[in-house]
């Protein structure tokens, strides 16, 4: 039995899921997209049923990949029983994803969340009319409260119907909806979608293309305006019907803050300094507890074990491996995950989008894209997955060049290892300074010579409410969870190939080969080009690598300080790692994986050189 | 004959042709204007001498190139004469019609491309009726694509200021623009507005964030 949960963005699906299903969530990627499904299963009356939390959507007939996803999955029945999850406070434009939910005929039981809010805001919700006008059950809940949650499963189980509402549309999409179904037996949702230009059967395509035709030409309007229009009409008139308007208790409108350029805009700084200040502070104390533990217990045990040569590398390649994976990528990450949970459930990243729009737009992106790039300060492979958010292609070419270059956790690792640790804090944010620079430089570039066109930003602003440290915890650890499985894998694997390089003498081979280049250009040592080699499987490697390497932990004493910084800026540069480039491929394909690849070892390189000639 | 006669037989076919995808018999005519198949033979015998209809084998009635300009005429006058008469006048359809069938005789062609557009303009503006106006009533077909639009955009007005939507340029965004509810008639507010012409508008209760050109391609009235 699979029971799905379905409704626009931020209805506090998320919640009541979460609170259907305890933590034991499972993401399961759906196939041939990015989109992640979260599923989880319960055990009520001794029968098991799978609940599925769809991605939220404002609408069923737009391309974007969830709306793509949803469609699919309603159209396939791949639930036995909708969850409809409306949001109280909004529930006229709520009922309008609903319309659309009931053309595809799935058996329904409605849920109106946030009666809590809805009750603040003098809202009183009339859940017995509304249920007689949908022809369905409905329940009234408080997830934030946990209220009526528990009614949920059995309600779902028992009462699920078919929808008996269906949207009154335009007598000429009335006709146009019964000559196909008559000439070509379509269904009513199949139709609705053919006469919007949606669909795969090229025959009704066709046809419904051009009676569609006809339709705008009588009308002055677009078919899909048409029938947005009717769905909109319909769901006013119910709002209307069941929402009764009590007196609204004041509240403070903490947006005539957040939305202003002032105090807006320092705000927002201030919030993602401290968010990436924290980062770097807790995760460098949480990764010195977590490394020295793992050696002392582990790593030294290990190689006192005095196995053969060639066992002992590969074990250790595993161990080093596992120890990057859990004591370095992790407090880096999990630290950042949590910040970044914690600003999303407040609902503030809809702020900070639309106040970076003017900004972001000279880097020829919008607002949006804002969230993608903070992303890649904790790592680049979920911000640039994240893109997909961007329209356009352009847009999206422009932010993975520009996500390449953020300095994710694993490289702030290497300028905290390195950088901060023998040369200075102060040079360790002048990394980043130059970093920042190079960004904008480069996306002043790219929006001149990149093909395509812009678009702009429509984002809808999220309530600001207070965060549910349970759900930011779920959340953190589902983002980690995903982490762990698509980098431990690779790691584990990169490290034992890289170990037995190492062993058959074929990395000292490589050094000599680039020794031109790393000695000369760059005035590293030797050995430095097997560290920056190994930085292009995980960035954190170049550091662990050259401290094995040069054989003491202590670096300071191996390379100068002009050495230990040229070091560290080339390789924060220097090719985003494999796993990056991996996922560039599969969003954007092979042509831009390699244009990103080679720009920026050619700007690792360059502004290597350049340092290099400015100390010497 | 009557030339309100001659327009009234040409509207009847070409309105029977669009119907039913085929020319009308005799018998399918005279069915249609209620009039006995006789009469109706004896009319087609007339009509077939001033060039607007031709005889085809097994009595069906084919429009001629002059006829058939005559009667769409006729029908889109009827057409927008009885959405005025109904829509904006409010009379009942049948009353409506009868008249229209009357003053689709007398009526210039300016007076209805007039009548066309004040229609149409009505109707955007949250009329929420279609009538059966339709056809060259002057404005583009597609309100999205529509660049003559005179309407302010809603990045021309400040912040605090109620709008209500009048039309949407371009397609580029428009279809998520509809899903949040911007669709023509509907009332808005804009709660914020930076200088470079960002905009939060409250549109059915929800704050929606747009940025500069999405904003300045939507059209709008200005409402108390």
């Amino acid at each position: 039995m699979k029971i799905a949960l379905l409704g626009n963005p931020g209805v506090g699906k998320s919640l009541i899921f979460n609170q259907l299903t305890g933590l034991g969530i499972e993401v399961n990627r759906y196939p041939g997209t990015s989109v992640c499904l979260e599923c989880g299963n319960v055990c009520y009356k001794k029968e098991k049923i799978e609940i599925i939390d769809l991605p939220g959507i404002y609408s069923l007939d737009g391309n974007s990949e969830e709306e793509l996803l949803v469609r699919t999955f309603l159209e396939h029945g791949g639930a036995e029983v909708i969850v409809a999850v409306l949001d109280a406070t909004k529930l006229e434009r709520n009922l309008y994803l609903f319309t659309q939910v009931t053309e595809f005929l799935p058996r329904v039981i409605t849920v109106v969340n946030m009666i809590d809010e809805a009750d603040r805001q003098g809202l009183i919700i009339d859940g017995g009319e509304l249920s007689s006008l949908l022809g369905v059950p409905v329940l009234l809940t408080a997830a934030s409260e946990g209220r009526e949650i528990d009614r949920i499963l059995p309600l779902a189980l028992g009462s699920a119907k078919i929808a008996t509402l269906q949207v009154p549309y335009d007598h000429h999409i009335e006709a146009a909806l019964k000559s196909l179904e008559k000439t070509l037996g379509s269904p009513r949702s199949k139709s609705l979608l053919a006469l919007q230009g949606i669909g795969e059967d090229r025959m009704l395509l066709d046809a419904a293309g051009a009676v569609a035709h006809e339709i705008e030409l009588r009308h002055h309007m677009s078919v899909r305006q048409i029938i947005a229009t009717n769905r909109h009409n319909l769901s006013r008139n119910i709002a209307t019907s069941v929402v009764r308007r009590g007196d609204r208790k004041k509240t403070y409108d903490l947006d005539s803050l957040l939305t202003r350029v002032f105090p807006g805009v320092p705000i927002l700084c201030a919030i993602l300094f401290f968010l990436l200040l924290s980062v770097f502070v807790i995760g460098s104390w949480m990764q010195e507890l977590i490394v020295q533990t793992f050696t002392t217990y582990i790593i030294v045990p290990f190689t006192a074990l005095e196995l053969p040569p060639l066992v002992e590398r590969i074990g250790f390649s595993v161990l080093i491996a596992l120890e990057a994976g859990l004591g370095i990528a992790f407090p880096f990450i999990f630290t950042f995950y949590l910040g970044l949970s914690l600003l999303e459930d407040t609902g503030y990243m809809t702020r900070a989008a639309f106040l970076a729009d003017r900004a972001m737009h000279r880097l020829g992106l919008h607002g949006e894209a804002i969230i993608p790039m903070v992303i890649g300060f904790g790592c680049t492979v979920p911000a640039i997955m994240s893109i997909r958010i961007l329209k356009t292609r352009r847009e999206q070419t422009i932010a993975a060049f520009l996500i390449s270059m953020v300095p994710c956790s694993a490289r702030t690792v290497v300028i905290a290892g390195i950088v901060a640790a023998f040369v200075g804090i102060f040079w360790a944010f002048s990394i980043y300074m130059i970093v920042f620079i190079l960004i904008i430089l480069t996306a002043v570039m790219l929006t001149r010579i990149t093909p395509g066109e812009q678009f702009g930003m429509i984002v809808e602003m999220s309530v600001l409410r207070r965060p549910q440290a349970r759900l930011v915890l779920a959340k953190s650890w589902l983002r980690i969870k995903e982490f762990l499985f698509i980098a431990m894998p690779l790691l584990i694997v990169t490290s034992i190939a890289l170990g037995l390089l190492q062993y058959y003498g074929v990395t000292e081979a490589f050094e000599q080969l680039v020794a031109p280049i790393t000695v000369t250009l760059l005035g590293l040592p030797e050995y430095a080009s097997t560290a920056l080699l190994f930085g292009i499987f995980r960035k954190e490697l170049a550091f662990e690598t050259l401290a094995v390497l040069s054989g003491t932990a202590d670096l300071g004493s191996v390379m100068t300080a002009g050495q230990l910084y040229t070091f560290a800026i080339v390789s924060v540069l220097f090719v985003p790692c494999i796993s990056t480039i991996a996922v560039l491929y599969r969003q954007l394909g092979a042509r831009i994986a390699i244009m990103i690849s080679v720009y920026t070892v050619f700007l690792g390189l360059t502004i290597g050189a350049i340092i290099n000639m400015l100390i010497t | 004959m009557l030339p309100s006669l001659r327009e009234d037989y040409l509207e009847a076919i070409q309105q029977f042709l669009e119907k039913n995808a085929h020319s009308p018999r005799y018998a399918e005519l005279a069915v249609t204007l209620g009039k006995p198949e006789s009469l109706v033979c004896s009319d087609m015998k007339d009509l077939v001498s001033s060039g607007d209809v031709s005889l085809l084998p097994d009595g069906v009635i084919a429009l001629t190139g002059k006829g058939k300009q005559t009667g769409e005429s006729v029908m889109k006058k009827h057409e927008t004469l009885q959405c005025f008469l109904s829509e904006i006048l409010g009379m009942d359809t049948a009353t409506a019609s009868d008249e229209a069938c009357t003053l689709e005789h007398a009526v210039s062609d300016e007076t209805i491309d007039r009548l066309g557009r004040l229609i149409v303009k009505r109707d955007g503006l949250g009329q929420h009726r279609w009538g059966k106006h339709g056809k060259g009533a002057g404005i583009s077909p597609r309100a999205e694509n529509d660049h003559d639009c005179e309407c302010p955009s809603i990045s021309d007005c400040d912040e605090g200021e109620n709008v209500i939507i009048h039309c949407i340029h371009g397609r580029a965004g428009a279809k998520r623009l509809l899903d949040l509810g911007m669709v023509p008639g509907e009332h808005a507010s804009i709660k914020r507005k930076l200088s470079d012409g960002a905009l939060v508008v409250q549109i059915k209760g929800c704050d929606v964030a747009l940025s500069p050109e999405i904003a300045s391609a939507i059209g709008v009235e200005r409402s108390s």
